[in-house]
């Protein structure tokens, strides 16, 4: 087999990660200032519709509802729109990928560390919002990094397996767009967890998306912490979708140069 | 002394479907229709090494073999299991004209992630960019976007990166393909250059006047094989020769 005696070191890669996460974001808001706000219509134009419909027609009663709506909506967003940017992390680079070598799964790295980017951006617009409706802030908020660190970790692990699999089947990414609708649904971000019936719950919460959008929820608005068992089912749950993606990464790869 | 390239028995093969079967709609409506697949050879068991500060030339008729040896040595094709290939220190690749570069980032945004991928540090970058945009005569275009950029003006970007690494082994294919011929002769001062400094270099032409001018060797391909390894002179009679059997059938 070949033998490279040109390993890329840890920071060179990091530094890739950093050049490539960096001109990702500005391309992504490219032409004008106002380039990251159009981002930010999009969630918040779905929360204004969502909102008026549940609260204001269907007159639903929950506490906090425009906070948990509105963090639940920006928290999916994140997870959706960087994992459809995610399937084509290599087809999009394929310019660099034909040219010079360089590990491949940086370039997946790098898409999802971007993403991360327009995520701070958003909360701390929700965090603005909180302050303004007079939301007491308990030092609960302080664990829910911990499950953005296991949001992000979910998201790599299927941005490998999806840019993985997009290699030999190019109609993955219409697939996942109708597995991201039907998951929207079947993850408690419109609806509170409390209008579940107890006998579905425990099907939601198979979802690992169920268990992060909520924990992060009650850490932030309610002050309460989650159970353990489902924080350590949260957990399991990404390090096992991550290691498949890895997996499925490593196996096409390198017939990526070729075959895109 | 250790070679600085060794490559033993390097095969690559293609393997071509007859019909595209690329989504999973595809598979599963001909999930039981038989598709035969093309196999093209593109390397045939080549087997050479380099020493450190060698000026290696490549030549080959059109499809025969030499860009995907230079894509393999740079690591970006995989090559047949059973090759064995060692490399020892950096390399620069500066492969098919060499534009490895988004349409919509300015020259500055592309020279910096190239720089980078290519293995500098970020004030190696800073220090170096000057230089980079001086030797491709650019600097009146950094801030522009590279879709604006004629395909010359990509190519001296892009050679002007790749001349900027401190690489062990410099891969050049076809650099001297496009631009002028004051660009040319600039190109032609780096390799006196190259060659003085002790670089290595492999340099894929179709130029004999640049083979015989810089080349301490040559080597000739000829359907994916390697059909002569040694000296200039005799090497590119091989190569004429070749090319006469061609056109007298």
């Amino acid at each position: 087999m070949a033998l490279y005696k040109t390993d890329f070191s840890l920071r060179q890669s990091l530094e890739i990660i950093r050049v490539l996460a960096v001109t990702d974001f500005k391309l992504r808001y490219y032409g004008s200032y106002l380039g990251y706000l159009w981002s930010l219509l999009k969630p918040l134009a779905l929360f204004s519709v969502l909102y008026i419909v549940f609260s204001v027609f269907m007159r639903w009663d929950v506490a906090n509802y425009q906070l948990y709506l509105l963090l639940g909506i920006i928290l999916w967003n994140f997870f959706a729109e960087s994992t459809s940017v995610g399937v084509t992390a290599l087809a999009a680079r394929s310019h660099l990928i034909k040219k010079v070598y360089f590990p491949r799964i940086v370039a997946v790295i790098a898409t999802a560390v971007s993403a991360l980017l327009g995520l701070l951006l958003n909360l701390l617009v929700f965090f603005v919002f909180a302050f303004l409706s007079g939301l007491p802030l308990s030092s609960t908020v302080f664990l829910a990094p911990f499950f953005l660190v296991l949001l992000f970790f979910l998201i790599l692990g299927i941005s490998l397996l999806l840019s993985g699999l997009y290699i030999p089947f190019r109609d993955i990414n219409q697939i996942w767009e109708v597995l991201l609708q039907l998951l929207f649904w079947l993850t408690p971000i419109v609806y509170p967890l409390s209008f579940v019936p107890e006998q579905y719950r425990f099907w939601l919460f198979l979802n690992p998306m169920t268990g992060i959008i909520q924990y992060i929820r009650i850490l932030t608005i309610d002050g309460t912490f989650p159970s353990l068992m489902g924080t350590l089912y949260v957990f399991c749950a990404v390090v096992c979708i991550f290691l498949a993606g890895l997996f499925v990464f490593s196996r096409f790869e390198s017939v990526a140069p070729e075959q895109l | 002394m250790k070679p600085l390239i060794d490559v033993q028995h390097l095969n690559k093969t293609f393997h071509l479907p007859q019909r595209s079967l690329d989504t999973v709609k595809d598979r599963l409506f001909q999930l039981f229709t038989p598709n035969p697949k093309r196999v093209l050879p593109v390397l045939r068991d080549v087997t050479f090494s380099v020493s450190g500060g060698e000026f290696i030339g490549i030549v080959g008729r059109n499809g025969s073999g030499k860009s995907t040896l230079l894509k393999i040595l740079a690591g970006i094709y995989r090559p047949d299991p059973g090759a064995r290939i060692e490399l020892e220190g950096r390399i620069s690749p500066f492969l098919e004209l060499g534009v490895g570069f988004h349409p919509e980032l300015t020259a500055r945004e592309n020279v910096h992630v190239n720089a980078i991928l290519l293995g500098l540090t970020p004030s190696q970058v800073a220090n170096r960019f000057e230089e980079i945009i001086r030797f491709a005569e650019l600097e009146d275009f950094v801030e522009q976007k590279l879709k604006f950029f004629s395909s010359g003006m990509q190519v001296r970007l892009a050679f002007a990166v790749a001349i900027q690494v401190d690489a062990a082994i410099f891969l050049m294919d076809e650099v001297l393909a496009v631009g002028d011929m004051a660009f040319q002769e600039k190109c032609l001062d780096v390799f006196r250059a190259f060659k003085k400094r002790g670089s290595t270099v492999i340099l894929v032409t179709h130029s004999m006047s640049h083979v015989e001018n810089f080349c301490d060797r040559l080597l000739v391909m000829e359907q994916g094989r390697l059909v002569f390894d040694g000296d200039v002179t005799a090497g590119i009679r091989e190569y004429i020769r070749l090319n006469h059997a061609v056109e007298h059938g």
